[in-house]
């Protein structure tokens, strides 16, 4: 900014038209000291002045620079002097000193103008822009503020994902031990009520033995239909085992795999394969089978899910054990299982977890015998375990 | 006049242990009625006995909170004993809000169940007495005129004859023969008694 614009937008009013007065003055000083020596009326100062006025004071202050010139030179400089009357022959000289004036305060009021409104004209665009700058920063603050929510939900969605794939898993353990529970829990309460009934027939003073028999019967019917409810579940066990079809173990695992990857990935667990090529066909369930391989990776997943300071790594491996058994290893480098708690592992309800409800490896377990195989664990506490079990090859389930 | 002989009803859809129950029951010579679901035994006409429910919380049909509230809604009120198998926590809660008088798991000890019930028909016998007396009451009140009411009322607020004489406009001495009057037909020993027995009326009428 100029100085010329800094007054004429700053400044109080005062100060400009002041600045007019004072700019006149001068003019008269300077022309009155100037008469003697040129000895001619020399008003070429208030034409300065004016034009002064207006640049710095703006439009109003340079009128009133032209209305003080006039008086100024009408008073002291056209005859007869110290009068505001006007000669005749002075007239033209006057009106043409007037027309100075007023053409000199137009143009630089014009010029001003011009000027203001470019300044405005600039401001504007500034402020334009500016607004603009502002909308698409936002806009982009917006945009990246929807990533990085996307972003959220979509973890948010794997956690669910994951987690509901858990509570599936545990609730429908929870409901079939709840049901198996309620099934057996009915007779039993029959039997108790009978015999407490039977017993008390039989402690009247004159027992009343008709009754006593007939209460004892209903006891021995409720511990029938109890065991019955056993063989039920226990046959519906077995009843699940005669499945078999060609099972292509490599294939399972790569297909299980597929499913922990993300519950892996998540708890930082690398997973790794080892698989024998061309290994042996065997018979069997193929979704019983993937059943175990997947509660064994869930597990060795889950004891890592407390690591810290070594590398959680799972690692599944087939090979071939002797010529007429296939082994799959599942191997993980979790927090391992004491020797104490080794042997009860495959006891039902055992869990090391808060959350588990143990029954995952006890049913594993019953599949690999009921396919003629064999489930084992090794650990070494501290460092991991190993999960292994053995299926007979091909030719038993040609057989 | 004799109380007729306390009655159990036993609801569980389970045959052997509604026989055992009620064997049971029998056994410490108990009257006991048995049914095999809720619906029977609302079919069932009532018997005006003491009375207690052994109820099966799970029971298919209308289930036992089902019968529960369908009986308070009847304004039928039978101390009930429930018996519930495992996981029922939350039913136990709403079954307790609701006014259960005993929660048993399954399988209930024979003596748990006794004593149960014992305490529910003491109950109920004690509630019956007290619904006995109030339409004892509620009989003796209804005789009154209009007029002896009106004074009951005044009386009952707690005003001196003088003052209910001037209230109703009459004189002191018609007052007197009223509150006589209102004393004998309601069986009244005292003061304080017409105004417990006024008291147990209206309340009974809140409820």
């Amino acid at each position: 900014m100029t100085i010329a614009q800094d007054l004429r937008s700053n400044s109080h009013p005062m100060i400009r038209y002041g600045l007019a007065v004072v700019l006149v003055s001068l003019a008269l000083c300077l022309s009155l000291s100037l008469r003697v020596p040129f000895g001619n009326p020399f008003w070429f100062f208030f034409p300065v002045a004016v034009i002064a006025s207006t640049w710095f004071g703006g439009r109003g202050p340079g009128w009133v620079g032209v209305f003080l010139s006039t008086l100024a030179v009408l008073y002291y400089f056209i005859p007869p002097i110290r009068s505001f009357a006007v000669k005749p022959p002075d007239v033209p000289f006057f009106l043409t000193f007037v027309a100075c004036e007023l053409i000199a305060n137009w143009i630089i009021s014009w010029q001003r103008e011009a000027e203001a409104s470019l300044r405005r004209a600039r401001d504007e665009l500034e402020v334009r822009v500016g607004e603009r700058t502002a909308e698409l920063k936002s806009a982009n603050d917006a945009l990246l503020n929807q990533m990085a929510e996307q972003k959220r939900t979509e973890e948010a969605l794997q956690r669910t994902r994951t987690e509901l794939a858990r509570v599936v898993r545990i609730t429908t353990m929870g409901e079939l031990t709840a049901s198996i529970a309620h099934e057996v829990n009915q007779p039993l309460a029959a039997v108790v009520a009978n015999a407490d009934a039977c017993v008390a027939w039989l402690g009247l003073e004159s027992p009343d033995l008709v009754e006593a028999r007939a209460a004892a019967r209903r006891a021995i019917q409720g511990a029938t239909r109890a065991s019955e409810v056993i063989t039920r579940i226990r046959s519906l066990i077995n009843k699940a085992a005669p499945e078999r079809t060609p099972v292509h173990l490599n294939e399972i695992i790569e297909e299980t795999v597929a499913l922990v990857d993300r519950q892996a990935s998540r708890n930082n667990v690398a997973v790794s394969l080892d698989l024998m090529p061309h290994l042996h066909i065997v018979g069997g369930d193929r979704i019983q089978l993937q059943q175990v391989i997947l509660n064994l990776m869930i597990n060795g997943v889950e004891a890592m899910s407390d690591v810290s300071g070594r590398q959680r790594r799972l690692l599944i491996r087939t090979g071939m054990r002797g010529a007429d058994e296939v082994i799959v290893c599942v191997e993980d480098t979790g927090i391992g299982v004491s020797t104490e708690d080794i042997g009860r592992l495959f006891e039902p309800f055992f869990t090391t977890r808060s959350q588990g409800i143990g029954m995952g490896l006890p049913i594993s377990r019953s599949i690999i015998e009921a396919h003629g195989g064999r489930l084992w664990a090794e650990s070494t506490p501290g460092q991991g375990s190993v999960f292994q079990f053995t299926l007979p090859t091909g030719g038993d389930s040609a057989s | 006049m004799r109380e007729p002989d306390p009655i159990v009803f036993v609801i569980d859809d389970d045959e052997l242990i509604r026989d055992g129950i009620k064997s049971l029951l029998r056994s410490i010579g108990l009257r006991a009625v048995s049914f095999k679901s809720a619906q029977d035994f609302l079919l069932e006409k009532r018997i005006d006995a003491p009375a207690c429910l052994v109820l099966d919380v799970r029971m298919p049909g209308l289930n036992g909170l089902d019968l529960q509230r369908k009986l308070r809604e009847a304004q039928i009120y039978l101390p009930i004993i429930f018996i519930t198998g495992h996981g029922d926590i939350p039913m136990t809660v709403r079954a307790i809000k609701e006014g259960a008088t005993e929660f048993l798991t399954k399988p209930v000890r024979g003596q748990d169940l006794l004593d149960a019930v014992q305490k529910a028909i003491a109950l109920d016998r004690e509630r019956r007495k007290k619904r006995a007396e109030l339409t004892e009451t509620r009989k003796h009140f209804d005789s009154l005129t209009p007029r002896e009411k009106e004074v009951l009322n005044l009386v009952v607020a707690g005003l001196l004859n003088k003052q209910i004489a001037d209230q109703l406009g009459t004189s002191e001495l018609t007052i007197k023969t009223h509150r006589a009057r209102v004393m004998e037909k309601t069986r009244a020993e005292s003061l304080a008694h017409l105004v417990r027995m006024a008291e147990a009326l209206r309340n009974a009428k809140v409820e």
